[in-house]
């Protein structure tokens, strides 16, 4: 009898060990992710972000236009911990303000751009011929504009502002997402689920959107990520340029550009809106690293 | 070799049209009456419309598309609205600066990101990989323009070594060469070393280490040459990412080039000198992806050429 007993007990715990390991692809990804240290902390400091963006205005000190002619152009000191600027407003409370203009313009314009660019990618990868050479040749033209310059010549034509940044970047970044969704649904479309599906007589629109989409997400997920920083840092560039945000929004590249004019008096009223602008964007691309290498099935450890 | 070319030059002209008709309607959308612009706001109406049909801009839109193209082939860019010279002779006097400075960064960010690149992928997963990554993701993030204000701060304004503007002297593209390279060596770093990682997991470098090479030639001359050919692809494609940063780091140091003329354009909407420079910008883009392309069938054998 006891013998008995310890076989079952002992497959009772094969039946235990089992499921305690076993390995969805969500919960291999969050195991992935958890072993990069630094992405769990750029995660933690995204998050600190968000929420600084949502409860900062509650929180600063002084108001973002609060002029005080007595204490203009100071160091950071204990009244204003990152001093302030020409106007005597306080660095500090703009800078803090600012997040939430920032984190807006590149989630908004990257999240336009993925979505554009998913279903351009997702219709011209699966219907092919004439709507998929149109889509790519458009594709081809604007990726032919180096860099920020189709940017700029969005903002040249809706003239500056900072929604009109938002466009401009979403344009910049509709093409990227568009030819990796293509080439992803390109080589779905042939597999073995997505022709039974067919089969099986599945709408087009069910087989792009239950069967061929899925298998795209995740690359559009770590594209999403990545193209958040870059997102960020040219929404700033604009801004600094002066075709994005207009005084007195407490923008940081806008904020970096007004202080160019006092580098040799108070070099502190460049110093933290740049910092600003490093931590955030680097904390979203160190995210997209880890995140990246968490959904690469390539990489198993 | 020399089909091949000719073969990629043709390929290129249909993108080529198709950015000229994008750029020309594009920027006729821009609002605001360009004549009203160039009369001035005293001007009275009359003065307006002789200056419209001065400029063509009275003609329908057909019209001027192809006299616009005409004017290309002629090499007349038209005349800008700002400084009411040809536009040719504005970006002549500033396309020499702009290249000098895009190719000076390109030189020396492709050689430093090539070598912190290998550097990171032959020490895989110990500290010097570690370091290398963290140094190029923090360059992809930096600001340009914070970090040329930094080097002004530190070169010009402290030690005094180096000017703050212009573009004088050899010393005036130091900074804005630094400023606008260092994103391109990261990234260029972050590439040459997955490459090297992948090439590294080949046979043949495993053959080359059982021979008993040295660790160096295994790397250089093995690993190394089999992973220039995605090299150079990343170095071709970072190019625009180059021209398009060198407005914004010309925008810091004032710097003389096409870039900081970019800039003004746009404030005076000046939309001649607008898309002329949209233009070659795009066209400087493609004439180089068009060399990497060439390069590209030149280092890798099992490209046919036919």
């Amino acid at each position: 009898m006891p013998i008995v007993q310890t076989a079952a007990d002992t497959a009772c715990e094969a039946v235990r060990k089992e499921k305690a390991s076993i390995r969805t692809p969500m919960a291999d990804m969050v195991r992935k992710f958890r072993k990069q240290r630094n992405s769990v902390v750029a995660l933690a400091f995204i998050i600190i972000l968000v929420m600084i963006a949502f409860f900062g205005d509650f929180l600063i000190p002084y108001q973002i236009n609060e002029y005080d002619y007595s204490a203009t152009l100071e160091g950071p000191s204990g009244a204003h911990w990152f001093g302030t600027d020409e106007f005597g407003r306080d660095l500090f409370s703009r800078i803090i303000s600012g997040t939430k203009i920032s984190l807006a313009v590149g989630l908004s314009a990257v999240t336009v751009g993925a979505l554009c660019g998913t279903i351009l990618g997702l219709l011209g990868g699966y219907y092919r011929g004439f709507i998929d050479a149109i889509i790519m040749r458009v594709a081809d033209t604007l990726f032919a504009f180096p860099g920020i310059i189709l940017a700029i010549a969005i903002v040249a034509i809706l003239g500056s502002g900072l929604s009109n940044v938002v466009i401009a970047v979403a344009v910049f970044s509709t093409p990227t997402f568009a030819r990796l969704v293509r080439g992803k649904t390109l080589s779905l479309r042939t597999s073995v689920f997505v022709q039974a599906a067919k089969n099986l007589g599945a709408s087009d629109a069910r087989i792009i959107f239950r069967h061929i989409l899925p298998g795209a997400v995740p690359d559009i997920i770590v594209q999403y990520t990545m193209s958040i920083g870059s997102s960020i840092l040219t929404a700033s560039s604009l801004s600094f340029l002066g075709m994005g945000a207009q005084p007195p929004t407490p923008e940081w590249g806008l904020m970096l550009a007004n202080g160019r004019n006092y580098i040799l008096t108070a070099p502190h009223i460049m110093l933290f809106p740049g910092l600003a602008i490093l931590f955030t964007v680097l904390s979203f691309n160190i995210f997209g690293d880890g995140l990246r290498d968490a959904l690469d099935p390539k990489l198993t450890d | 070799m020399l089909k091949y070319i000719r073969r990629r030059i043709l390929g290129t002209l249909p993108t080529l049209l198709l950015v000229v008709t994008f750029v020309f309607f594009f920027v006729r959308l821009i609002p605001g009456d360009p004549a009203r612009l160039v009369a001035g706001e005293q001007a009275t109406q009359a003065d307006v419309e002789v200056i419209r049909v001065k400029l063509g801009l009275d003609k329908p839109l057909g019209t001027q598309y192809i006299e616009y193209l005409v004017g290309l082939i002629k090499g007349d860019l038209g005349t800008s609205l700002r400084t009411k010279r040809p536009v040719t002779t504005e970006i002549a006097g500033r396309i020499g600066n702009t290249l000098k400075l895009a190719f000076i960064t390109l030189a020396w960010s492709t050689v430093v990101g090539v070598i912190m690149g290998v550097w990171s992928g032959r020490h895989r997963g110990k500290w010097q990989d570690y370091l290398g990554m963290t140094i190029s993701v923090s360059g992809i993030s930096i600001p340009s323009f914070w970090l040329g204000f930094l080097l002004i701060m530190l070169f010009s304004v402290k030690l005094k070594w180096l000017p703050t503007t212009g573009a004088s002297s050899w010393k005036s593209f130091i900074l804005p060469s630094v400023t606008l390279g260092v994103a391109i060596a990261a990234i260029i770093a972050r590439f040459t070393r997955s490459s090297i990682v992948e090439t590294l997991k080949e046979d043949y470098v495993r053959t080359a280490r059982a021979k008993g090479l040295k660790e160096n030639i295994v790397i250089w001359r093995h690993a190394f040459r089999n992973s220039l050919i995605s090299v150079v692809t990343v170095v071709g494609l970072r190019f625009g990412f180059l021209l398009g940063g060198s407005v914004v780091a010309e925008a810091v140091f004032a710097f003389p080039g096409l870039g900081t003329l970019l800039v003004e354009s746009v404030n005076y909407r000046d939309y001649p000198a607008i898309q002329s420079l949209i233009l070659i910008f795009s066209l400087q883009f493609l004439v180089i992806n068009l060399v990497v392309d060439i390069l590209y069938a030149a280092l890798n054998p099992e490209i046919k050429l036919g």
